[in-house]
């Protein structure tokens, strides 16, 4: 129970060699939307160059911290808008995950794709390099909903953009979604998600608009132009989703993600490789600024500023900012609350198998509440959201927390 | 010293008009306080009454000033409380003065407690000398305050002083006024002592000091005292005067201001008005105490509660120590089903208990919640018993009662004439009566009322301000009990009813505050997982409902790029919030909902 040194046991289990994932955060965008509070940034094209360069030096750098080179069995371009960035960064940024890591030759490698802002030589080239899955920023299929949130794109951008990812050879492609948004309506959803579902991407991730402090959306709500979003209404928007997704062949393993099944099998191999090792707290390493990693019983992360991350690089220093120690008692909790966000919940003797402990003990008193509130549902194996959980995941959250 | 060179004075103003900075021209020109150690402001020592721009505890100095007759005089200034929950001390405190120097902002001009004040010094048969205070602002008019105080006072204009606190113009006229306007005291050393407290505070090494002036007789140190209303004797450990630290002496004669330390440990057993004389083995004691002795009365009471049941005994502690120096500071445990283990704590006025609350929650770092305030009852059952109530959860049902009496209030509206409308209608919405009309000038009049307190405490001072832009002033005193026709809101969360939500109203607007109170709930109490019925009852009788909808969605975004720390914050937050919130079987009530009652408005 006391824990002053037990947070250094390793996220895994102990004979398993913990292939880690990697992250590269990408801060370029073409335009800044109105709804995004992240570190991202509309007129920083000058940095790509010496971006690039300063996180393939980063990623160098923590290869060799390694006396063996770790295994790596995904990487992720996230951002901002990486598929702004021309290929040749991406190349240099690839060849340096293969010289510090053991990259997997299945490794899932995944590319963040804007509409508008991609053509097909580009994604070819991406493909080439080993990129095998698109993840494409679509949010909706509705001109003025776009317009509204300062998207700068179209929904002809978005189809091209899909289109043209087919041809280039792109077969495992999923398309972001937002929901809630201001104005609009259940029937908007809908056919968003009609439209989706007609094109039958792999994978599907539909997100909650939550309105950010400091954003643009924010004070247009403020000022009274676009009404505040209505739970009640994403409540509604998210069963609409729930139901058609499911109708149309696609399985919810994540309370934001749906990926197409394949045949009977229980899990879709078409699910988010990359996102799973976050959701079951497995290590990862993150790159770039104001990225996050997870390992070794810490979490840590980079400056935020990009422009800051590259001087760093420059003066051969570390970009790390900040860091927390993950003790037990806090990295059990983490389990239970990232595990809970997938349908497949979590498994008791897993979870035992991992800590020694029993979660059904450990958090007997908290389970039991959100039990009888209707939130999660338990079996002999496992405890899970139940569709409302889902909804209301951080009622059942909080209470876990240490 | 010789009584003759002695003057016992204080300073009566309304809030703002500038006391404590005369007061601090004064030690300074007379040089009590060298101006380099002048902390801004001396006599008002507590934070909070700073904050809140008043002086709570009435606190004396002695100051030396040689005149312009070029003798010495011993200038005994007592500090009065600024507002009106704190009358009485006030009036124990001018009981002890010869004069008053009444202060007056030129820019504001009389106010209602310029008034009050004036009125209970002048019942003290005090000689006043006028100040029109703030006459180097651009804003000020002082020739119309001037006649206005003229007329006021019966007074020729010259003999009103025109300074300036701030730049220090105006110090050495009002001292000079002093000495020669105000008569020595006229007292009598033979006499057997009596001295009259009027304030007393607990020192961490002398115990509880009592602020005496000595009407009579001769108050040397070493001697055994004897308090005349509780017959309590005490010893004179130290006897000694304020200049304004507490400096020894050997003793206190008739005339002089000073104090005693008693060495007793609480601040109960010296109350303020009461008279100390010899202890029959020291002397021969006085017959008569002096006169206006009350013991201090609470006037409002309220519930506090710990938010985490397991501060129970801090919140005792902490009760403890602030009672050490607060003598009307009254609490008794009280238990409710909704709330738990807390104490009816009764309190001067709504002041009063905002100071404490504010006290328990910030030094003694309590997280409180506090019920709506409420005054003391008097309700003659059909059995025949009277008995007095105080927390309407323990108001009997309304077939065991015969008939309930609740306090009136005198009060008094200052206000431009452009109001008297509006603040008619506010007052008559609270169930006051009109009394009269007085014109102070062209502009202003002063409007008196009979208003129960109980529609005093809720909101009224706020509502008259905003009404009146601000311009209005307020001041009250308590009339007498009267029979009202008061029944009991029960409010009922979730098909429960919350004791420490219930509320006394009259009958004609129970039906109005229940609906209000309700609409107020749904919008403090936050969303639940499931749909929560607000209801209002009288007896079994529902009279108004609303209904919180069930919260659907609450759920955070993806963990983008694995910033997992940072939604982990957020839960976290979400979590402490919580923690603040009380729970009544399955529904959390936030700390605001208990005074929701104090916000409903007057729409009506
Ligand atoms: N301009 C000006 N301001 C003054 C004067 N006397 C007091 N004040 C200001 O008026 C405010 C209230 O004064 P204070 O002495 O605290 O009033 P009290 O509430 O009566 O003790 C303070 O901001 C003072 O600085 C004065 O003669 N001239
Ligand atoms: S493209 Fe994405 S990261 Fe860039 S501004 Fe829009 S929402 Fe933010």
């Amino acid at each position: 129970m006391t824990s002053a040194h037990s947070w250094t046991l390793p996220l895994a289990p102990r004979d398993v060699t913990p292939a880690v994932a990697l992250f590269v955060f990408i801060p370029f965008c073409k335009i800044k939307c109105t709804y995004c509070d992240f570190n991202a940034y509309a007129n920083l094209s000058r940095a790509m160059m010496p971006y690039a360069d300063a996180v393939a030096r980063e990623i160098e750098i923590a290869g060799a911290r390694h006396a063996s080179p770790l295994p790596a069995k995904t990487i992720y371009f996230g951002g901002g808008t990486p598929s702004l960035v021309p290929v040749a960064h991406v190349e240099k940024i690839l060849r340096a995950c293969h010289r510090a890591f053991v990259v997997a030759g299945n490794a899932e490698i995944t590319l963040e794709a804007n509409p508008g802002t991609i053509d097909a030589d580009k994604l070819r080239a991406l493909r080439a390099l080993g990129v095998n899955r698109l993840c494409i920023g679509v949010q909706a299929f509705d001109d003025a909903v776009l317009r509204r949130l300062n998207r700068g794109h179209t929904v002809a951008d978005a189809l091209e953009t899909y289109d043209l990812a087919r041809r280039a050879g792109f077969d495992n492609v999923n398309l972001d979604f937002i929901y809630g948004l201001p104005l609009q309506t259940l029937d908007d959803w809908r056919a968003t998600l009609e439209r989706a579902c007609a094109l039958a991407p792999e994978h599907l991730s539909l997100y909650a608009l939550k309105v950010e402090g400091g954003t643009g959306l924010e004070h247009q709500i403020k000022r009274g132009k676009y009404p505040a979003p209505d739970d009640d209404v994403a409540a509604d928007m998210n069963d609409l989703a729930e139901e058609m997704l499911g109708a149309a062949g696609y399985a919810q393993y994540e309370i934001s993600n749906w990926a197409r099944r394949v045949g009977a099998r229980h899990a879709s191999p078409l699910q988010s490789r990359h996102n799973l090792t976050y959701w079951r707290t497995e290590p990862y390493l993150g790159f770039g600024a104001g990225a996050h990693s997870c390992f070794g019983g810490e979490r840590y992360w980079n400056v935020l500023s990009p422009l800051e991350y590259i001087q760093r690089a420059e003066r051969g220093e570390s970009a790390v900012a900040g860091s927390e120690p993950i003790s037990r008692e806090l990295e059990m909790a983490e389990t239970m609350i990232l595990g809970l966000r997938l349908n497949e919940g979590i498994a008791f003797d897993a979870f035992a198998a991992r800590y020694g402990e029993d979660a059904r003990e450990k958090y007997a008193a908290q389970l039991r509440e959100v039990n009888a509130l209707g939130l999660v549902e338990m079996s002999e194996e496992c405890v899970r959201l139940t569709p409302r959980g889902r909804l209301l995941s951080n009622e059942v959250f909080w209470r876990l927390l240490p | 010293m010789d009584q003759s060179r002695i003057r016992n004075l204080c300073i009566i103003a309304h809030i703002d008009h500038g006391k404590s900075t005369l007061t601090d021209r004064l030690l300074e020109f007379t040089g009590t306080v060298a101006k380099r150690e002048m902390v801004e402001q001396v006599m008002d020592q507590m934070d909070l009454e700073r904050e809140k721009g008043i002086t709570i505890k009435a606190k004396a100095v002695r100051m030396l000033y040689r005149a312009h007759d070029g003798v010495e005089y011993e200038l005994n200034l007592i500090d009065t409380p600024g507002h009106v929950d704190f009358t009485y001390e006030v009036s124990r405190a001018l009981a002890a003065c010869e004069g008053a120097i009444l202060v007056v902002d030129a820019t504001q001009g009389i106010e209602a407690q310029t008034l009050a004040n004036l009125y209970l010094a002048l019942e003290h048969n005090l000689t006043i000398i006028p100040v029109l205070n703030k006459i180097d602002l651009a804003s000020a008019r002082p020739d119309e305050v001037s006649d206005e105080m003229a007329k006021l006072l019966n007074a020729p204009n010259e003999q009103i002083i025109r300074a300036s606190a701030k730049e220090g113009t105006g110090t050495e006229q009002i001292l000079e006024a002093i000495v020669t306007q105000i008569p020595p005291p006229a007292a009598n050393t033979a006499l057997p002592l009596r001295a009259l407290i009027f304030d007393s505070k607990y020192d961490a090494y002398k115990g509880v000091v009592a602020y005496v002036r000595v009407v009579d007789g001769e108050l040397p140190r070493n001697q055994k005292l004897k308090l005349m209303s509780s017959g309590l004797e005490i010893d004179a450990l130290e006897v000694g005067v304020f200049r304004p630290k507490m400096v020894a002496g050997e003793s206190l004669s008739a005339g002089e201001v000073g104090y005693v330390a008693t060495g007793l440990k609480s601040v109960r057993d010296i109350q303020v008005g009461d008279t100390i004389t010899h202890a029959a083995s020291a002397g021969a004691p006085a017959v008569e105490p002096l006169p206006g002795f009350r013991p201090a009365k609470p006037m409002v009471f309220a519930g506090f509660y710990p938010v985490e049941t397991n501060d129970y005994p801090l919140l005792r502690d902490a009760l403890d120590k602030l009672k050490l120096n607060d003598a009307s500071l009254t609490y008794d445990p009280e238990t409710s089903a909704a709330l738990g283990f807390g104490f009816r704590c009764g309190f001067l006025g709504l002041l009063h208990l905002e100071i404490v609350q504010e006290r328990l929650e910030r030094e003694y770092d309590l997280n409180l919640i506090a019920t709506a305030p409420s005054v003391e009852y008097h309700v003659l059952k059909t059995s025949g018993d009277l008995i007095t109530v105080d927390n309407p959860a323990e108001m009997p049902d309304g077939a065991e009662i015969a008939e309930i009496e609740e306090p009136w209030m005198r009060i008094q509206v200052f206000t431009p004439k452009e109001y008297i409308g509006a603040v008619m209608d506010l007052v008559v919405a609270r169930r006051g009566a009109f009394d009269k009309m007085e014109y102070l000038d062209e502009a202003r009049v002063m409007l008196s009322y009979v208003m129960p307190l109980s529609e005093l405490i809720v909101d009224f001072y706020d509502q008259l301000k905003s009404r009146t832009r601000g311009y209005a002033s307020l001041d009250y005193t308590f009339a007498d009990y009267r029979v009202s026709d008061l029944v009991r809101l029960n409010i009922l969360v979730n098909e429960e009813a919350v004791d420490a939500l219930s509320m006394i109203v009259h009958k004609d607007y129970a039906y109005a505050r229940g609906a209000a109170l309700c609409k107020k709930l749904k919008e403090v109490i936050p969303q639940q997982l499931f749909p929560v019925p607000i209801q209002a009852a009288i007896g079994g009788h529902i009279i108004a409902r609303e209904t919180i909808r069930a919260i659907r969605k609450d759920v955070l975004a993806k963990c983008y790029g694995g910033d997992i720390t940072r939604k982990r914050k957020l839960l976290e937050k979400q979590k402490a919030g919580k923690k603040r919130m009380k729970r009544f079987g399955n529904v959390e009530i936030p700390q605001d909902a208990f005074m929701a009652v104090l916000k409903l408005g007057d729409e009506e």
